[in-house]
C-alpha cells in the first residue's frame, strides 16, 4: 500500500514535470518580417462576428473587414468621398432614383468578376432579416425594405428597390429622399460578395473572399488575423506595404508595452494608464489630433421642466450648457486628448463649422448661464434633482464627477451621478427609456457626413426606438431641413443646410455636444507614414518600416 | 480504495450539476440584454433581434434555455459562441495555454517554495534564513499586477532582459516570467508553511527517539520530519493547482495571454450564458479532481490515514 501510494505521487510529480516542460520547445516569434516581405503588426480584438461585411458593426471585424473589401466609395483619411468601384452614381431629380455605374476590370480575389449582381445580391442578403445581419437597418431607406421584414421568409428573397440593368449598371429605387446615400454606399455593410459566399455564408465567414486593398491570408482565433496585399487590386488605397498582421491582445497595456519594445508597429488607442506620458514617450511615435466621436449627454426632450419646445426647458437647457467648461474638462479629466465640442457633427466632418449661429450656446459662460436659469425659474420653479448616467465601465466616471460638480458650482443646483455597472445594462436602459434625468451619449460615425450625426441622432423618423434619437427630440422645423438636405443636388449645397438645421439644435440642445475624442495612438519608432483616418484609424495601406 | 474513489466519484455528480444551474442562472440574472448590446449603440432592428434571440434560445423561459444546454452538453455539444464559433473550440484553445501557465506556475511555486522552506527551517535564525522570510514576506504583501507590470517595465521594456508579451507560439521562455509572477505569492505561502512545519516537527519527541535509536540524520529528516512536514503543503498545492486552471485573469491581461481568465472575463462582458457555464463545469471538475488526487496523496504521506 504505502510503495503504491508513492508510486502514485511520483507519476503525479513526472507528469507535471513533463507538461510543464512541453512549453520548452522555443521557436522565435518575429511576425514583423515573413521572408523579406514587410508586414505590419497592428494591435486588434477578436472580431465578436463572422467576417462577413454586413454583420460587422465592431471595430474587432471592422479593421479587417475594411481593408479586404472595396466598396462603390472610398474615403480619403479626411472622409472625403470619392468613387472606387463605382464609375458613377447618378441621382434622378429628387434623389429618390439612382443609377450605379461600375468599373471595368475589378475582381474578387477568387478570379470571379464584381458585376452589379455582386452588390444588388449582397445588399439584399443583408437587409433580409431571416439572415439576421447585425448592419440590415443601413438599408432600410431602399425600396422593398419593410417586404423583408417579415415572417416566413427564406432568406433569398431581393430587395425590390434593386434592379440590375446590365452587367456593369444597377439602379436603386429609394422609399424616402436620400441624397447622402452616395456616401452611405462607403460602409462596409455595403461591400459586394462573390457569388461562392452564397453557397456556405459559415465558411465564407471564416476565410472571406474580397474585393480590397487586401487579401485574406489566415484567422488564428484569439490569436491573430493576417491579411497579404492583394496585387489585383487597382482601386484609391494601394498598399505600401505587403500585409497586415492583426494581432489579438487582451489589453491595451500589454500591446502598449509591446509597441515601446518594438513588437508591435501600431495601435490606434492608449491605455489610460499612459494618456498623461504617451506624447513624450521616446519609445514611441505618438498622434493625437481632434477625432470624429463625438462625445454629448442627452436630456430627454420630454422631461418636465427640460422640454426642448417651452422656454423654460430651452432656458435651462442653455443654462446647463453654458455652466460647463469644456476646456477644462478636456484639459485637466482627458488629459489633453479631446477638443472641445462646437457643434454636433465632427471636425473631421466634411461641412463642420466651429461658427454655427447658437454656437456660443456651447461655450463656458457662468454669469450668462445663471442668468437663465433664473429666468427659468421665473416661469417655474424646479427643485428636483438632475442625475447624469452614464455605464461605470468605460471610464466616464471623472468626466460626469467633474460635470455634477461645475454644475453644482456655477449653477446652485442639485445634480448627482448615476453610474451604471456596465454598458449593456445602461444601453437597456436608455433604449427603454427608464432613465429619468441625463445620460451619457456619444456617436461614432459610420460615414463621413453630416446626415449621419443629425438626422440618425436628432430627427423624429429616429425617435421612438426606431433610431438613435435615444432622447425622443422632435422638431417639424428641423425635420425639414432634413428633407431638404437629403433632396439636395450636391454635398455642398446638403451641407450648408445641414449647417442651418444645425442652429435650430443649438437653441434647443436635445443632446449637448461636450467633446470629440480624439483620434490617438501609437507606434513604434521604426514605422514610417503613420497617420490615422476619420475613423480614427491608422491609414493602414500608407504604412511601411 | 475502490469503493471509496467510486464513491467520490459519484458525489460529483449532483455537485456538477448544482454548480452549472448556479451559474447559469447567475448568468441569465446579469442585468442588461446580451441580444440588444451586440448592436452597441446603433439601432436595433427587432426582426434581425428576433432570428438571434431564436438561434441561441434566448427567447425562451431560463428553465428550458438550461435543460436545452444540459440535453446537448451530454452529448458534448455546448452549442455556438455569439461570433459563430463552436463553444467547445474555444476552450480547446484557452485551456491549453491556462494549463501550461499553470504548470509552470506550479512547479516554480513547488520547487522552490519546499526548498526555500526547508533550508529555512532547518537553519532557523541564520542570515539566509532572515532574507528568505522578507523576501516572502514582500512577495506577499505585493499584489501580482504589482509585480507583473514592474518586471514588465524594467524587465521587458527598458532593459530588454525577458519577451515583453507572451507570442501566440506561447513559448516556454516568453511563459517563464509570467509562471514566476503568477507563481510568486503561492511560493511565499509554501516557504513559510514548510518552514514552520519543519522547525516544528523537528522539536517533536518522535524525532528525539528516532535519534535515540542511532538513524542516521538523513533518514530522519526524510522518512520523519519531511514526510510530516509535508502534508498541509500538499493540501494547499493541492487547492491552489485547481485555482490555477481556472485562469489568471490579471496575469493574463498583463502579459496578453489568451488563456481561461481571459475567456471567462469575455464570454461573461458579453453574456455569454452557454460559454461560461461550459468553462465553469470542466473547471469545476479539473478542481473536484484535484482534491481527490490530494486526498489520495495523504495516504501516501501519512500511514494513519486509510480510505476503505
Amino acid at each position: 500500500m504505502k510503495k503504491k501510494a508513492f508510486v502514485i505521487a511520483a507519476a503525479v510529480c513526472a507528469v507535471a514535470t513533463l507538461m510543464g516542460g512541453c512549453g520548452s520547445s522555443s521557436s522565435t516569434n518575429s511576425a514583423s518580417t515573413d521572408g523579406g516581405k514587410m508586414i505590419i503588426t497592428s494591435y486588434a480584438s477578436e472580431p465578436q462576428n463572422p467576417l462577413i461585411p454586413g454583420n460587422t458593426n465592431e471595430t474587432g471585424g471592422g479593421k479587417p473587414g475594411d481593408l479586404l473589401f472595396a466598396r462603390l466609395v472610398s474615403f480619403d483619411a479626411k472622409g472625403n468621398a470619392s468613387n472606387e468601384v463605382a464609375e458613377s452614381i447618378t441621382p434622378n431629380d429628387d434623389a429618390t432614383q439612382y443609377t450605379i455605374k461600375l468599373k471595368d476590370g475589378w475582381k474578387f480575389t477568387d478570379g470571379t468578376p464584381v458585376t452589379a449582381e455582386s452588390f444588388t445580391k449582397a445588399w439584399s442578403y443583408v437587409a433580409n432579416a431571416k439572415n439576421a445581419q447585425k448592419c440590415s437597418s443601413f438599408f432600410s431607406t431602399i425600396a422593398g425594405f419593410d417586404d423583408l421584414q417579415k415572417d416566413g421568409l427564406k432568406g433569398t428573397e431581393q430587395l425590390s428597390g434593386l434592379k440590375v440593368v446590365d452587367d456593369k449598371t444597377f439602379t436603386v429605387d429609394m422609399s424616402q429622399p436620400d441624397a447622402t446615400f452616395p456616401i452611405k454606399v462607403g460602409y462596409l455593410a455595403f461591400a459586394p460578395l462573390p457569388e461562392s459566399f452564397y453557397k456556405d455564408p459559415k465558411a465564407f465567414g471564416q476565410a472571406p473572399v474580397g474585393n480590397g486593398p487586401y487579401k485574406f491570408s489566415k484567422w488564428d482565433h484569439n490569436k491573430e488575423i493576417d491579411l497579404v496585399k492583394n496585387p489585383d487590386y487597382k482601386g484609391n488605397d494601394v498598399a505600401k506595404n505587403d500585409g497586415i498582421t492583426f494581432k489579438i491582445y487582451t489589453s491595451d497595456t500589454s500591446a502598449y508595452a509591446d509597441i515601446q519594445s518594438g513588437a508591435l508597429d501600431v495601435m490606434e488607442s492608449v491605455p489610460a494608464s499612459a494618456t498623461k506620458t504617451f506624447q513624450k514617450n521616446p519609445k514611441v511615435q505618438a498622434y493625437n489630433k481632434a477625432g470624429s466621436v463625438s462625445q454629448t449627454f442627452t436630456i430627454p426632450s420630454s422631461l418636465e421642466h427640460f422640454q426642448t419646445n417651452t422656454e423654460e426647458g430651452q432656458l435651462r437647457r442653455q443654462a446647463i450648457s453654458m455652466a460647463i467648461n469644456r476646456k477644462q474638462i478636456v484639459d485637466k479629466v482627458l488629459n489633453g486628448i479631446g477638443t472641445p465640442a462646437k457643434e454636433f457633427t465632427s471636425p473631421l466632418t466634411p461641412g463642420y463649422s466651429d461658427s454655427i449661429k447658437g454656437e456660443e450656446n456651447l461655450e463656458y459662460n457662468p454669469t450668462k448661464a445663471k442668468e437663465l436659469w433664473a429666468k427659468a425659474e421665473a416661469i417655474s420653479k424646479y427643485d428636483g434633482q438632475l442625475t447624469f448616467a452614464y455605464n461605470a465601465d468605460g471610464g466616464a466616471k471623472p468626466i460626469y464627477d467633474a460635470i455634477v460638480n461645475q454644475l453644482k458650482n456655477n449653477l446652485g443646483i442639485d445634480a448627482a451621478t448615476n453610474p451604471m455597472p456596465t454598458f449593456q445594462e445602461f444601453r437597456d436602459a436608455v433604449t427603454n427609456r427608464q432613465i429619468k434625468g441625463a445620460f451619457r451619449t456619444g456617436w461614432q460615425p459610420d460615414y463621413p457626413s453630416a446626415e449621419n450625426y443629425l438626422f440618425q441622432l436628432y430627427a423624429s423618423a429616429a425617435a421612438d426606438g426606431k433610431g438613435s434619437n435615444d432622447g425622443d427630440f422632435k422638431n417639424a422645423d428641423f425635420d425639414k431641413l432634413m428633407d431638404e438636405a437629403y433632396a439636395a443636388k450636391t454635398t455642398d449645397e446638403a451641407n450648408k443646410i445641414y449647417q442651418q438645421s444645425q442652429e435650430i439644435l443649438l437653441q434647443q440642445l436635445p443632446a449637448f455636444p461636450l467633446y470629440y475624442s480624439n483620434a490617438v495612438g501609437v507606434a513604434a519608432t521604426s514605422v514610417k507614414g503613420f497617420e490615422m483616418n476619420w475613423q480614427n484609424l491608422p491609414v493602414y495601406e500608407e504604412l511601411t518600416k | 480504495m475502490g469503493k471509496y474513489l467510486l464513491r467520490r466519484i459519484l458525489q460529483m455528480i449532483p455537485v456538477v450539476l448544482g454548480a452549472t444551474l448556479l451559474v447559469y442562472a447567475l448568468v441569465f440574472a446579469l442585468p442588461g440584454d446580451p441580444v440588444k448590446a451586440m448592436f452597441g449603440d446603433k439601432p436595433v432592428n427587432e426582426a434581425v433581434a428576433a432570428q438571434i434571440r431564436a438561434e441561441y434560445n434566448l427567447d425562451k423561459p431560463f428553465i428550458i434555455q438550461y435543460l436545452l444546454f444540459l440535453r446537448n452538453a451530454f452529448t458534448l455539444n455546448f452549442g455556438n459562441t455569439f461570433a459563430g464559433q463552436p463553444v467547445i473550440g474555444e476552450i480547446a484553445r484557452a485551456f491549453p495555454v491556462t494549463i501550461k501557465l499553470a504548470v509552470m506556475a506550479f512547479c516554480f511555486e513547488a520547487i522552490f517554495g519546499v526548498v526555500f522552506g526547508i533550508i529555512s527551517g532547518l537553519k532557523k535564525g541564520k542570515w539566509y534564513d532572515s532574507v528568505i522570510l522578507i523576501v516572502s514576506l514582500l512577495l506577499i504583501s505585493v499584489p501580482t499586477f504589482v509585480t507583473g507590470f514592474a518586471g514588465q517595465y524594467f524587465l521587458g521594456v527598458q532593459w530588454s532582459l525577458i519577451p515583453v508579451t507572451v507570442s501566440s507560439n506561447t513559448t516556454f521562455t516568453e511563459m517563464l516570467f509570467p509562471a514566476m509572477v503568477l507563481g510568486s505569492v503561492s511560493m511565499a505561502y509554501i516557504i513559510r508553511l514548510t518552514r514552520s512545519e519543519i522547525s516544528s516537527n523537528i522539536a517533536q519527541d518522535y524525532v528525539r527517539t528516532a535519534r535515540a535509536k542511532g538513524m542516521s540524520n538523513g533518514s530522519v529528516m526524510m522518512r520523519h520530519v519531511l514526510r510530516n512536514s509535508l502534508i498541509p503543503v500538499v493540501t494547499y498545492l493541492g487547492q491552489d493547482l485547481g485555482a490555477l486552471m481556472g485562469g489568471a485573469m490579471i496575469t493574463e491581461q498583463i502579459f496578453n495571454i489568451h488563456g481561461v481568465g481571459f475567456l471567462t472575463y469575455q464570454s461573461i462582458l458579453k453574456g455569454e450564458g452557454n460559454l461560461v457555464v461550459s468553462i465553469v463545469t470542466i473547471l469545476l471538475l479539473v478542481f473536484v479532481i484535484c482534491n481527490l488526487i490530494v486526498d489520495m496523496l495523504y495516504a501516501a504521506l501519512d500511514p494513519r490515514i486509510r480510505y476503505e
